[in-house]
């Protein structure tokens, strides 16, 4: 997948058990895929959506994307506190960094426990020598978002 | 036939004193996502304590808290429900869960069918119904938060559902009911008789189509959050004459059902299911249901 390859890792997924219902696409189980008709609203595992041509990746493949190979920033517990809240991430709240540091390049957000928080795209280098106030990732999109769906 | 009074009254004539009852908030561990977690001692830190609760697996009273306990990291991360107490009994009923057809006949917002997939480890699969499009958002979300992965959503009546031309091994029915005064101030303003006996004609039509896509060894767990017999004891008792139904044995918090309601003597076995007055929880019912000669 595509948005896979954006942060730095590599998913191999059955075609035969996604299933993409206007837009939205789902990762159906072998029972599901026996008894799902065309008209459900929600199946299996939520994948993300597709919306103007751009995908939007649910909660559910990020933490998938999370648990093997990607580009991944661990912050720390304040710093994970604010980007659920929607902010940006400072270079001084990260404790640890892997694949790629490059401007530009998307990563995961993970707490100290390895959890994914949502992801975000990397606004200077993490290799540079930067100020530790400066935002060095900014957050795309973040689990606070259940929140704010409900409004 | 409506007013505080006037349920009061029956309330009584049933054996229960009336007492305004404030439900203890609690919340519902989940267990796939939340092991070797450390969930209490994260939600410690965080501000938030815990007491067990003593009639549930997973359940537990938030016993203080700094923060809100539906905005946490370990919330948004699908650790953890918030679900109150007697609401969490019905899902823990069935005999076994894991690899099973479940059927959630009316599940938004879908707090019991997260529980549901659970207590599943995400293995068989899980049909849940709602009639209502406006309410398929929420539960969605749900699922996806808790990253649930074995369930299908479709917006379809319960009373359709023979329609999805499926057998289940199991059936939550938790019924769309009267609900009761507990968190809501103007309840008794509201509901009027009338209410409660179209609920219960509506009760009975989801359990008529329930019991015909039972499979042979089936169960079906009912629950309401309803005080009135019409809609739990009185629609169990007609459950055993009209749908070749049993009530099982259940061994969960509660009092046994009431066998004589107003008078009218029911089936003995409506003793077996439970009963919740409102106290440190809600008011609730539920009943462990299956076909004749299966038990």
């Amino acid at each position: 997948m595509k948005f896979a390859l954006q942060v730095g890792a590599q998913l191999a997924l059955n075609a035969d058990f996604v299933v993409n219902k206007a837009g939205r696409y789902f990762l159906l189980n072998e029972a599901l895929c026996k008894v799902a008709r065309q008209d459900f609203y929600y199946a299996g595992t939520y994948l993300g959506k597709v919306k103007n041509g751009k995908f939007f990746p649910s909660f559910n493949l990020l933490a998938m994307l999370a648990k093997g190979d990607a580009n991944k920033v661990i912050i720390d517990g304040q710093a994970a506190w604010l980007f659920i809240c929607g902010r940006d991430i400072f270079r001084r709240s990260i404790i640890a960094m892997y694949g790629s540091r490059k401007k530009g390049a998307h990563t995961l957000v993970l707490n100290e426990f390895g959890e994914c928080l949502g992801f975000g795209k990397i606004v200077c280098s993490l290799d540079e020598k930067v100020r530790g106030d400066e935002v060095a990732v900014k957050n795309i999109l973040d689990v606070g978002d259940f929140l704010r769906r409900e409004i | 036939m409506s007013g505080k009074e006037f349920f009061i009254n029956r309330y009584e004539q049933l054996g229960w004193k009336f007492v305004e009852a404030t439900p203890r908030q609690a919340i519902r561990i989940n267990l796939i996502n939340a092991k070797g977690k450390n969930l209490e001692e994260r939600l410690l830190n965080a501000g938030v304590s815990l007491e067990k609760i003593p009639f549930l697996e997973s359940g537990y009273w938030v016993s203080e808290s700094r923060v809100s306990v539906g905005a946490t990291a370990e919330y948004l991360l699908g650790l953890y429900s918030i679900q109150e107490a007697a609401a969490q009994i019905p899902a823990t009923l069935f005999t076994s869960l894991k690899g099973k057809k479940v059927l959630d006949a009316c599940a938004a917002p879908g707090g019991k069918t997260v529980q549901l997939a659970d207590l599943m480890g995400n293995s068989g699969l899980i049909v849940a119904l709602d009639v209502s499009k406006k309410r398929l958002a929420p539960l969605a979300n749900h699922l996806e938060r808790c990253h649930v992965s074995n369930t299908i959503v479709y917006q379809l009546d319960a009373r359709q559902a023979s329609k999805l031309k499926i057998k289940f091994d199991r059936i939550l029915v938790d019924a769309p009911c009267s609900g009761n005064f507990v968190g809501d101030k103007n309840w008794f303003r509201r509901r009027t008789m009338a209410d409660v006996e179209r609920n219960a004609r509506l009760q009975r039509e989801i359990l008529a189509e329930a019991a015909a896509c039972l499979s042979e060894d089936g169960e079906i767990v009912y629950s309401t959050c309803s005080l009135e017999p019409e809609e739990n004891e009185v629609n169990m008792d007609w459950a055993v004459r009209h749908l070749h139904l049993q009530i099982e044995e259940i061994n969960c918090h509660g009092q046994e059902g009431l066998t004589t309601i107003f008078g009218k003597k029911l089936d003995g076995s409506v003793a077996r299911c439970r009963r919740i007055w409102p106290g440190e929880t809600q008011g609730f019912f539920v009943c462990k249901l299956k076909q004749v000669g299966k038990r």
